[in-house]
């Protein structure tokens, strides 16, 4: 009896100390697009209080054994196993419209999927600790989870670049431990479906049963316009290991034909198909956010729990379930009125560089790849520009031309760092630092040879070509002055005190980067016949053999007089 | 005499002629065939690898730069790299080169001048296998002329420029080493035609070591100065192990790429590794044959490379076509001149137009050019093939192709036995 009432004593704060370890968030934002479209993004935020990633360092010894209520154990595993300090993940379709649609709520569009992500490199000479060898055990490992072809971002899809892409978190400095080293791989011709996303649910502490989301109905975001969800893993020293899990896409109300006439109207049931129906018990909170137009007349049932400054939220806790939240708009939809409000949590809707890359020349063996950069501001703009090519298309770096309006301006092209490719082995990488003028256009030049690929190298289908990755256009902060971007905000964990270095949310945001993500490229390399391996084997070997034996039938054999009798 | 004039007047109007064409917009038209100009030659790779080094980038870490560090010690530091000059500077090279086969000729001869001498350099400069590859700045016409300048040297008995040119020209071209058996015969032996009369190898095998010793400190110091100048060995495996492993597939005139293109990935390893040795092969015995005439050894593996190398241009089996020149005892006792004419003028018909077809137009396949490299490699194979029987031919007696007749007056038939 003692013993048990011991035992009581005990539940209380090992339960208390499991919930408060772990808390849940989540919430959809809802805006409409000044093309009539809505864009809907759900994040699901779960936070691990004071956890830290895993020393690569200690990869040889026992892990502590992972516990937990909320978090996703499968990739807690994973995060754990390969000690991998900050993750990101995406799985795109469709290219993102920045002329249509604006910034994206979630910066990372690139179309199919990407992966990247920062470890520190592991200690002493067990290869499998290395840093390559875990990005590859981490690529299957996620692959697997997710159902995606991620296993394929092979060495020939991974690079490194320095400065497009900086943390989110915080990247620990353990004691006697290398710098974090930085992995990112895509593969722009990856299909996501309905397969990815049921992963992505399981992930969830509610799956798809209860709370927001239950909105994610397969069958109506798969059939969006554009739609992509993310995987976001990172470290925050003063609060612990966050997992985002966002799902963003753009829906059609004239589409999803609930509109009346001209009135683009939507309702999370046209646009879902389905409602809020329970509220998920485990969140710690759970909001509906509708960006309210601030000129157009409109009405919107049920009202909000509160109007903050242009946005409308529904707090789940407050709201009457099941919730289907509608706008109705009172006139008819004029295109391109744009009544975005400016808000910390939302960027400015305006893209505020427009990016045009092509690939030219009707040739298979060479062309030329043009980007033009677009800045339509009143102030001069400083960008990374960041091209990363498999190896079936390689630069000619030597005939970059950097102009503006047919003029020759190389002083605005300030860095350049390359990485050259190698056959059947690595990616290309190009970073350079631009500056862009402003109200002007930057036209880049440069010609591009195209490899020849054994038979055995093509996709399937190969005529249909390869896709390349877009390039990623990321805007340098205006008031830092000072050449290159921050290459990740270091925390010294070693002297005991942890620094404090993430920004508050609102600054966040100022803070992070901006990426602007261009269109995946189609290209044809030459091909082969595939049908002919035996007939091109047979016909050049009986070709050498043929030549052979002639040049050695005359040097080998004696030469013999014959008389011709004279007749 | 006024032969004599006249071929003195040929070779200077012929590198007038060649300049100005050079001045033309000809070289940007074809500065990216791949017919005259292989990964490892291409002009453009090079300017890419200058830039690279320029900028401090090591252009031997990338795949897309294979020349060999002393052309980017060369362009640099000494020599400019805009288009124009490179034209004129490929052409004079191109008459360095005519110039030497020249000096091959007259020391073959023993004479100083003879009235062939202006034939023989237009055969070098007309070419147009060799002509076009200039025009394309491909490199391949700096590996003609090295070759061809280490041959000359040979033949006049200076052992050591001879050596320097073949250890310069190794490092541009890893399977120029089948030159090196029949350069040091010729360096230990003379130039003069021995082809109507053979006989063994006669002088002291011993002068061939220290040959070897230093062209061997010949390649050793020009290695060393490489390694200096790319700062690291990645040199190595770009340029002299492409020619081995074949990483870039870009088409040529030869038969490696479309048959590594196809190749089973398994197999690839082993394919690889005999069609090099396969090169080797022909070394031992075309030099036993024609232990007494090494210049015509040299001749015949000039015509193997132009056929067999990993990388060809136009200007390898170019090289060959135009060295006929020096060897005109053979022309009587040749089998099939005709057919290897027309085998030849076919393939240089349709290579260019079937590869056009399927790279540019897009109306043919790969197949198509396959196949014309194959005429191409026959007509390059029957024209070697021809040149061994002729060169063995001429010692049994006056006559055409297989038949003849003896000093009675006799018909007779060679056959091989």
């Amino acid at each position: 009896m003692r013993k048990f009432l011991w035992a009581l004593c005990l539940l209380p704060p090992c339960l208390s100390h499991s919930f408060s370890g772990e808390t849940f968030n989540e919430e959809l934002l809802v805006r409409a697009l000044p093309d009539g479209r809505v864009v809907s993004r759900f994040e699901f935020t779960t936070l691990l209080h004071g956890a830290t990633p895993r020393n690569p360092q200690n990869l040889s010894v026992e892990d502590h054994s992972q516990h937990y209520t909320l978090f996703p154990l499968a990739l807690g595993q994973i995060l754990r196993e390969y000690a991998v300090t900050e993750l990101h993940l995406t799985l795109n379709a469709g290219k993102w419209n920045y002329d249509r649609w604006g910034y994206p709520d979630e910066p990372d569009v690139a179309t199919g999927a990407a992966l990247w992500a920062w470890m520190a490199e592991g200690s002493g000479p067990i290869a499998r600790h290395s840093v390559d060898a875990r990005w590859r055990d981490l690529r299957n490992a996620l692959a697997g989870l997710f159902c995606a072809s991620i296993a394929s971002l092979d060495e020939q899809r991974t690079t490194s670049p320095a400065r497009a892409f900086t943390p989110v978190g915080a990247l620990p400095a353990w004691p006697q431990s290398l710098p974090h080293a930085f992995r990112h791989a895509s593969l722009p011709s990856e299909n996501v479906c309905t397969e990815n996303l049921t992963p992505f649910l399981k992930l969830l502490p509610c799956k798809s049963r209860s709370g927001l989301a239950h909105l994610l109905n397969p069958h109506r975001l798969f059939d969006a316009d554009w739609h992509g969800m993310g995987l976001h893993v990172s470290w925050h020293p003063e609060d612990g290991v966050q997992v985002r899990l966002t799902f963003q896409s753009v829906l059609d109300p004239l589409r999803a034909g609930t509109s009346r006439g001209l009135h683009v109207d939507w309702s999370l049931a046209s646009l879902f198909d389905r409602t809020i129906d329970r509220a998920c018990p485990v969140a710690a909170s759970s909001r509906v956010v509708v960006t309210l137009p601030n000129r157009e007349p409109y009405s919107i049932r049920p009202e909000p729990s509160s109007n903050d400054n242009g946005l409308g939220v529904y707090d789940l806790a407050e709201q009457p379930l099941p919730l289907d939240v509608g706008m109705h708009w009172l006139e008819p939809f004029q295109h391109g009125l744009a009544y975005f409000l400016p808000h910390p949590t939302i960027p400015s809707a305006q893209a505020p560089l427009s990016v045009r890359r092509m690939l030219r020349g009707s040739a298979q063996d060479h062309g030329a790849l043009a980007i033009s950069i677009t800045n339509p501001g009143s102030a001069a703009v400083r960008v990374v520009y960041l091209e990363t090519l498999p190896w079936i298309v390689y630069l000619y770096l030597h005939t970059l031309e950097l102009t503006v309006d047919g003029v020759p301006r190389a002083d605005l092209l300030e860095d350049i760092s390359y990485i050259a490719q190698v056959p059947h082995g690595r990616a290309a990488t190009l970073e350079a630092v631009l500056t862009l003028p402003a109200r002007s256009t930057v036209s880049l030049h440069v010609g591009v040879g195209r490899a020849f690929l054994r038979y055995t190298e093509h996709p399937p289908d190969a005529q249909r070509g390869w896709e390349l990755p877009g390039a990623v256009v990321v805007l340098l902060p205006s008031h830092s002055g000072n050449q290159s971007a921050p290459a990740g905000r270091w925390v010294s964990t070693n002297k005991g005190a942890v620094q404090r270095t993430a920004q508050k949310q609102g600054e966040g945001h100022e803070q992070q980067q901006r990426r602007i993500y261009t269109p995946a490229l189609l290209v044809d390399p030459a091909t082969p016949d595939f049908s002919m391996p035996y007939n091109v084997i047979i016909f050049t070997c009986s070709l050498v053999a043929f030549i052979f034996g002639s040049v050695f039938n005359g040097l080998t054999r004696r030469f013999v007089v014959l008389r011709v009798p004279p007749e | 005499m006024a032969l004599a004039v006249n071929s003195g007047l040929v070779f200077p109007v012929l590198v007038a002629g060649r300049i100005l064409l050079a001045l033309t917009s000809l070289p940007d038209a074809l500065k990216h065939d791949h017919q005259l100009s292989s990964p490892l030659t291409s002009y453009l790779n090079l300017q890419e690898g200058i830039y690279l080094f320029k900028n401090g980038i090591d252009p031997y870490a990338g795949g897309v730069f294979r020349h060999s560090p002393l052309f980017l010690a060369l362009f640099t530091t000494v020599l400019p790299t805009s288009r124009i000059i490179s034209s004129i500077i490929w052409t004079l090279c191109d008459a360095v080169g005519a110039w030497a086969l020249t000096e091959i000729w007259r020391a073959r001869q023993r004479v100083t001048q003879t009235s062939r001498d202006g034939l023989i350099a237009a055969a070098y400069l007309l070419n147009p296998y060799l002509f076009l590859s200039t025009l394309s700045l491909s490199t391949s016409p700096f590996e003609n002329t090295l070759a061809l300048l280490s041959f000359m040297f040979a033949a006049r008995g200076q052992v050591s420029p001879s050596l320097l040119a073949a250890a310069l020209l190794l490092q541009l071209s890893l399977s120029s080493i089948l030159l090196l058996a029949p350069l040091i015969l010729l360096l230990a032996s003379s130039p003069v035609s021995q082809l109507a009369s053979p006989r063994p190898f006669s002088r002291n095998g011993r002068k061939i070591i220290p040959l070897m010793a230093e062209f061997l400190a010949y390649t050793a110091v020009l290695s060393l100065a490489s390694t200096l100048i790319s700062g690291g060995w990645a040199w190595v495996p770009q340029t002299w192990g492409a020619s081995l492993t074949l990483p870039d597939l870009t088409p040529n005139c030869g038969l490696w790429w479309y048959f590594f293109t196809e190749m089973f990935d398994h197999f690839r390893p082993f394919f690889l590794m005999v069609f090099s040795i396969h090169l080797l092969i022909y070394i031992a015995p075309v030099c036993i044959k024609f232990q007494y005439d090494p210049l015509y050894a040299a001749f015949l593996l000039f015509g193997i490379l132009g056929t067999f190398k990993s990388y060809p241009t136009l200007a390898d089996p170019g090289l060959f076509l135009s060295m006929t020149a020096v060897f005109p005892e053979i022309f009587p006792y040749l089998r099939y001149p005709i057919v290897t004419t027309l085998l030849h003028l076919h393939a240089a018909l349709l290579m260019p137009l079937f590869h056009h077809l399927w790279l540019n137009q897009g109306t043919a396949n790969a197949n198509f050019f396959y196949a014309s490299t194959l005429v191409f490699a026959c007509a390059n194979g029957a024209a070697v093939a021809d040149c061994v029987w002729a060169g063995l031919r001429i010692a049994i007696g006056p006559g055409e192709g297989e038949e003849g007749k003896d000093k009675g007056g006799e018909k007779f038939v060679v056959v091989q036995e």
